[in-house]
């Protein structure tokens, strides 16, 4: 590579700037042969539509989504990634129910299963959840871009999030199987090989619990955290878990796989009515917020998760330390994965 | 030969403005509610309702209905149907980043097909709804403004709420814009 006129490219990083496409942080500014290489990376038309956004009907096409990946620095072979990472999005309630305007400021979990994970060099361990890879990073930026640029939701605009959530656009990783007990996290959900499982994060909170063996203590400091009143606002409040490896093994080892350790979390997750009533939050109708109603049974134990089949599972990070990430959806998961294209000359050959 | 910069926008759809529907005396006319589901406003709205019966002289409230997506805006049918039903429609509470911008397009709709409309938003939520205004290609268009919040309100004080909005409700209902 020859060394670029760095004039040039502040000019044009500075251009994006004042269009009001940036997100913040300095943009690639995209020329043709740039999406040109984005485009062959999908068989996919790029007049196809591949969003609508009924509240202000903008549609987002394969075209603009590979416009905004490119800014987003995503490399074009990223460019399938982020289309099925939208795809999964776009099949989720919650984004097409006002999630990209809401005061909660949601953020996509994008989990990446299969063998792209290396070919991309996707982090899959330490670190999950923070910065120092291109494709974890700059995938969900694209799909922030997207939303932000095709859609023209933008912050204090049509964009309202009270405080939003740490690390919105910025939660990609691939699921580590390799120290994983269990099957693939897609796979399991019908889609193996190289597939985005993704729903929108309220927020992540972490449990640490490294001292002691008892699959049922680790349980239960998850369920701890899972019941805590402050993230009801409806009659349950979904979540999944990102654990760890070891946490992952230890759970394994004593013969729980995902669906038991969703159904053992489902029933014991929670609080009493009487501890729901310190919050105001004792009683909710079935489709209704929760509110102070102070005529229920205190003792009456109120579950957090109404299906354990909604908990999306995934394994990730380092096996340095015993450290989860309780996930709390926005709303709630679709429970699909969706398959990331073939590489397009790998499927002409094939 | 330079490459230029790619726009990221793609090509938003130019809305046209629709007007104002015209004024008519409240007295005798049916009302028309529209509830989008967010906590204390369907409380609200038939305090509202009430009062247009019992003190403004409107004849009833002719169709009540809960939205089934507080984040999206009117569709024709909705619409249809409360033309076929109703003189005039109130409807919000708009206290949500989306159910707020939905409620201001959902006057402009209603306006447009000759429903005169009173949108109620807390002032948390001004800018969305001039935002959603401007998409809706009706920058200029005026709603109703409340104090923040909404949710937390006692019914008492709901009730009350909508007595102290009454007479901006029937102004804006009643009275052609300048």
């Amino acid at each position: 590579m020859s060394a670029p006129d760095p004039d040039i490219a502040q000019e044009a990083i500075e251009y994006a700037y004042a269009q009001g496409w940036s997100d913040g942080l300095p943009l690639v500014p995209v020329s043709q042969p740039l999406l040109d290489r984005f485009l062959a990376e999908t068989s996919r038309d790029p007049d196809e539509v591949i969003g609508h956004m009924p509240q202000v009907d903008r549609e987002v096409t394969v075209r603009t989504a590979a416009i905004n990946a490119a800014m987003a620095g995503c490399l074009p072979e990223y460019f399938p990634v982020v289309l099925a990472a939208w795809e999964g999005l776009m099949r989720e309630r919650a984004a097409k129910g006002g999630g990209w305007q809401s005061t909660s400021g949601p953020a996509p979990l994008i989990v990446v299963n299969g063998p792209i994970r290396e070919r991309l060099g996707l982090n899959s361990t330490g670190g999950v959840f923070g910065p120092g890879f291109r494709a974890n990073a700059t995938i969900p930026r694209a799909i922030g871009l997207i939303v932000r640029n095709a859609f023209g939701v933008r912050p204090h605009e049509l964009e309202q999030a009270t405080q939003g959530i740490p690390g919105r656009w910025a939660i990609c990783f691939g699921e580590n199987e390799e120290d994983s007990p269990w099957a693939p996290l897609a796979a399991e959900l019908g889609t193996p090989g190289d597939a985005v499982t993704t729903t929108l994060l309220r927020t992540s909170e972490f449990v640490d619990n490294r001292h002691t063996q008892d699959p049922e203590q680790l349980l239960g400091d998850f369920a701890d955290t899972i019941g805590r009143s402050g993230s009801w606002i409806f009659r349950h409040a979904q979540v999944g878990l990102v654990l760890c490896p070891e946490h992952a093994e230890r759970l394994a080892a004593a013969g729980f796989d995902r669906r038991g350790v969703a159904e053992w979390l489902a029933e014991r997750s929670g609080r009493t009515t009487a501890q729901l009533a310190l919050a105001g939050k004792d009683h909710a109708d079935e489709r209704g917020v929760r509110f102070p109603r102070g005529d229920g049974d205190p003792d009456a134990f109120q579950r957090t998760i109404a299906d354990p089949s909604s908990m999306l599972i995934a394994v990730a990070g380092a096996r340095t330390a015993a450290i989860s990430m309780v996930v709390r959806y926005f709303a709630d998961w679709s429970g699909g994965a969706v398959p990331i294209e073939a590489p397009v000359a790998a499927a002409v050959a094939g | 030969m330079v490459n230029p910069i790619l726009d990221p926008t793609g090509a938003a759809p130019a809305k046209s403005a629709g007007g104002r529907a015209p004024r008519r005396p409240l007295r005798g006319a049916r009302v028309g509610l529209l509830d989008n589901t967010k906590h204390n406003a369907m409380l609200f709205l038939q305090e509202v309702g009430r009062l247009l019966v019992d003190e403004e002289g409107a004849r009833e409230v002719s169709i009540v209905e809960t939205k089934q997506n507080f984040s999206v805006p009117v569709d024709d049918e909705i619409v249809s149907r409360y033309r076929a039903a109703a003189d005039l429609v109130v409807t919000g509470v708009g206290d949500c980043g989306s159910c707020s911008a939905a409620a201001v397009a959902d006057g402009i709709a209603f306006e447009k097909a000759g429903l005169p409309a009173a949108v109620v938003l807390t002032d948390a939520f001004t800018t969305t709804g001039r935002m959603m205004a401007g998409v809706q290609g009706d920058p200029d268009y005026e709603w109703i403004t409340t104090e923040h919040p909404m949710a937390a309100l006692t019914a008492d004080e709901v009730r009350d709420r909508a007595r102290r909005l009454l007479p901006e409700i029937v102004r804006t209902l009643t009275e052609q814009a300048a």
